[in-house]
């Protein structure tokens, strides 16, 4: 096991070499330049060329290339030109946002998505099963902007249930702990923050958990229907065996892998694709970071990032491939 | 139907954990009665951003206005009386042209009792043009030499006689050099002790900026918020929808097609303001068929700006003749010439700029940069086509567009340049030769129309060179004078408020109603 995670952490290293070289040559290639973002449209000439200046990026592209990875290599991957703060404080003032909203759609997309593909599963082609389908067909297609902006028009807006925007109310929660408002209240057992922040989570992680409950809804149901036919889930059922230990104790069992890779991957990408949902909802977490990077061209918080969320795939990637091992025995690492 | 009720257990858990999410719906929903504004809290939600907390490293209008009401800036525009206030300096006088002395009031405080002193003003100036994330060296690229004789008096000299130097002193915040000398730059985070009515209370940057009315302070009311909280929120449905449901008590920047729901509301309303942003049409000589005044004027008159008003902004915008409008230094309400809409004078001039079979031109456009920018930029095209234009309407993204026009690249985009009150700096970054590329005009009247004006202090002779340079701007046609916004404001019913016209969000002029009065609108 130990092998098998060495080997694949040293596999790591060319990916994010490569992902670097790559988002430092596109952003570079890409028009616009930090500096006439950045500066005051008031500024003069020379303004304009000392920011360069002080940002390194009057140099060749292979010596700021060169400059970054020395740094990087230490954990140092520069400061924001925007914010003058380095990248790595600033994503890790942003990340617990993120990875807090991730978590609940991801917990939302796994409470709902995989009793619902068990269900229709269960019984193939009654009426539930189709409902739940068109339903998971609905939360696959659903762009999340159009669906954030509904949901604050009626949850927010009409019945006036839920915050519009934000993560909390200001003034209401304690001194942060772990930047996670949820666990923080539940440690401090500040019952008036948790309220708090629940209740400006449900929104954001509802939109973005939707595509997920309904990739994870179709992925159980086809997994789940596939194992049903095998035969050793009728060997099940001659023996006797009640159909909810066939589908718990059998049938899921083999079904599982599949979810753990939907569930995996999905993860993945929320991350990753949070921004949308974080600039409807005023949400501030990482991806609001990084659009704010792109729109002013700030090299190295963009190369940050982007390497902070290959870094998140690889984690994400490499626990999927320890709980395949972990739920399936046949399956054995670093052989 | 066997099978289904064997799974009952499942579907009992299933029950559970929506049971469960609907339990949390519930608590948010408590807690949502629980979140109605308290009467003297106000949160406006704004949209640009708040980059630091270092109150130099900022350059955007909303950070201006914040730290003008916190830390309280060298001296401020005041749109009622029209001139110049400060709220350190009983006086200011040039004894030459290079020199500009400020006389300070005996007796002021910071936040914690310190005395705001002459040398908080120079120690300012310094960071603006030195402090390593200074975003405002250019407000203050003219300062040669400071001092201070005295705690009461600073001396500037400027490098050229600056007679818009108050526009740039009403950019500087004045920070406390007593802090800085014993925090450092964590003066900024944890001593911003300003003399302004409000003091900084939280900065979450990039999300929120919370102030707390000074009780005492002379410029503010019992009926001033006693709180007041600025939020990001850059998606203009959220801002209308949280103005509607009492998250906030202030919506900056309403688009058109959002204003309805808000006058049909019962809770929030409008705020009307023609703002000082200049929309207009740029046309680089550099670039054919734009080194023609002749084509560049063709333009103007091809164009229906009053029509573009009327169905596109809904009538919610002050059409302009010439660079400037009413309530801006130098207005000049005759100034000539005025260019009305007529396509056959148009094709007529085009002809004339030696284009009888029309020319092919690009065009630029922002998209979500101004109100309704790509429907107005959609809509002049068949206007300059029916000129004799032949156009290819581009719409880069901001960062691209916008690096592009820094360099000069760009020969003929719609663009805007916000708060204009005294419109010197503007007319030199974009008309005054070598300034700066975005236009690349030069002419040499205007050139020393605008030196000459920078140079005078007398106010009617600087008044009547800078309508000269406008006169002849306006003439030249490098750029086409559309109009001003009336930018629209979403305010709660609660609330007594009018933006001024930079649009930014004074908490001295947000007055909470009696219950009573708020309950009856």
């Amino acid at each position: 096991m130990l092998t098998y995670l060495v080997r694949r952490l040293i596999g790591t290293v060319p990916v994010v070499l490569m992902i670097s070289l790559f988002v430092f040559l596109l952003l570079h290639a890409a028009p616009g330049d930090p500096a006439d973002m950045l500066v005051s449209d008031q500024a003069s000439a020379q303004d304009i060329k000392e920011a360069r200046e002080r940002w390194g990026i009057d140099q060749p592209i292979h010596i700021q290339y060169w400059r970054f990875l020395v740094s990087a290599v230490t954990g140092d991957f520069g400061r924001s030109f925007k914010y003058d703060e380095p990248v790595m404080v600033l994503v890790a003032q942003r990340f617990p946002a993120t990875l807090e909203l991730a978590f609940f759609a991801t917990l939302i997309a796994i409470c709902l998505g995989v009793p619902l593909g068990i269900l229709a599963s269960s019984r193939p082609n009654s009426w539930f099963d189709n409902v739940s389908s068109v339903g998971g067909f609905f939360g696959v297609s659903m762009p999340n902007f159009w669906l954030a902006i509904m949901l604050i028009l009626l949850v927010s807006g009409y019945f006036n249930l839920l915050p519009s925007g934000g993560r909390n109310t200001f003034g209401v929660p304690g001194e942060p702990i772990t930047g996670f408002l949820i666990l923080d209240s539940l440690v401090t057992r500040d019952w008036a923050a948790l309220q708090d922040a629940a209740k400006y989570l449900v929104l954001p992680s509802i939109v973005l958990g939707v595509n997920m409950t309904g990739l994870l809804m179709r992925m159980t149901r086809s997994s789940m229907l596939e194992v049903l036919s095998e035969d050793y889930i009728m060997t099940a059922r001659a023996k006797g065996l009640s159909e909810r230990a066939v589908i718990w104790s059998h049938a899921l069992k083999n079904a599982r892998i599949m979810i753990i890779t939907v569930v995996g991957l999905e993860f993945g990408a929320l991350i990753s694709g949070s921004i949308i949902v974080e600039s409807v909802f005023s949400w501030p977490g990482i991806g609001q970071l990084l659009l704010a990077g792109i729109t002013a061209r700030d090299y190295p918080l963009i190369t940050g990032l982007v390497l902070v969320y290959t870094c998140l795939f690889i984690v994400v990637n490499l626990v999927v491939d320890l709980l395949y091992a972990a739920t399936d025995p046949r399956i054995r690492l670093g052989g | 139907m066997q099978r289904i009720a064997k799974l009952r257990p499942s579907i009992g858990r299933l029950t559970a954990a929506a049971a469960v999410m609907g339990f949390t719906g519930l608590l948010a929903h408590d807690a949502s009665a629980q979140q109605a504004p308290t009467r003297t809290r106000v949160t406006a939600a704004v949209t640009e951003t708040i980059a630091s907390v270092n109150p130099y490293a900022d350059s955007v209008s909303l950070m201006y206005a914040i730290y003008s009401q916190t830390y309280g800036n060298i001296v401020d525009w005041n749109f009622e009386k029209g001139g110049y206030v400060s709220r350190f300096a009983e006086s200011w006088s040039n004894p030459d042209n290079l020199t500009w002395v400020f006389k300070l009031k005996p007796g002021l405080k910071r936040h914690n009792g310190e005395p705001v002193v002459a040398a908080d003003f120079i120690h300012s100036i310094g960071r603006a043009m030195n402090d390593p994330q200074t975003k405002q060296k250019h407000n203050v690229r003219w300062i040669k030499e400071m001092s201070a004789p005295d705690d009461l008096t600073v001396i500037f000299k400027t490098s050229e006689p600056v007679a818009p130097m108050l526009e740039h002193f009403s950019r500087i915040a004045v920070t406390s050099k007593a802090q800085w000398d014993k925090l450092g730059p964590a003066a900024d985070k944890e001593a911003p002790f300003g003399a302004g009515p409000y003091a900084i209370k939280q900065v979450a940057v990039d999300n929120f900026f919370a102030m707390t009315k000074v009780p005492d302070h002379p410029d503010v009311k019992p009926e001033n918020p006693d709180e007041v909280i600025f939020r990001i929120m850059k998606e203009p449905e959220s801002r209308v929808t949280a103005l509607l449901n009492g998250e906030i008590q202030i919506a900056q920047f309403i688009p058109p097609q959002l204003v309805p729901r808000i006058q049909n509301s019962t809770s929030a309303h409008i705020s009307w303001e023609d703002a000082v942003e200049l929309m207009f049409l740029a046309m680089s000589p550099e670039h054919k068929p734009w080194d023609k005044k002749e084509a560049r004027q063709a333009v103007a008159y091809a164009i229906d700006r009053d029509a573009l008003i009327k169905v596109l902004l809904n009538g919610q915008a002050t059409r302009l003749d010439g660079p400037i409008g009413q309530g801006q230094f130098a207005y000049d309400p005759n100034l000539a010439p005025k260019y009305e809409y007529n396509p056959a004078k148009a094709r007529e001039l085009l002809k004339q700029a030696g284009y009888p079979n029309g020319v092919e031109i690009d065009f630029y456009a922002t998209v979500g940069r101004y109100i309704a920018d790509k429907q107005i930029c959609e809509a002049i095209v068949p206007m300059l086509e029916a000129a004799g234009f032949k156009v290819t309407l581009k719409t880069p993204e901001w960062g691209t567009m916008w690096a592009n026009v820094q360099k000069g690249g760009t020969p003929f985009y719609y663009m805007g340049r916000g708060s204009v009150i005294d419109p010197s700096a503007a007319l030199s970054q974009y008309f005054e030769t070598g300034q700066s590329p975005r236009i690349k005009f030069s002419n040499p009247q205007v050139d020393a129309a605008l030196s000459a004006e920078r140079r005078e202090f007398d106010g009617t002779k600087r008044v009547a060179l800078m309508r000269q340079a406008m006169s002849i701007i306006t003439d030249e046609a490098p750029a086409h004078f559309m109009w001003r916004h009336k930018m629209a404001t979403g305010v709660a019913n609660t609330l007594e408020f009018k933006p001024d016209p930079t649009m930014d969000i004074f908490a001295v002029n947000i007055k909470i109603k009696p219950r009573r009065a708020a309950g009856a609108k």
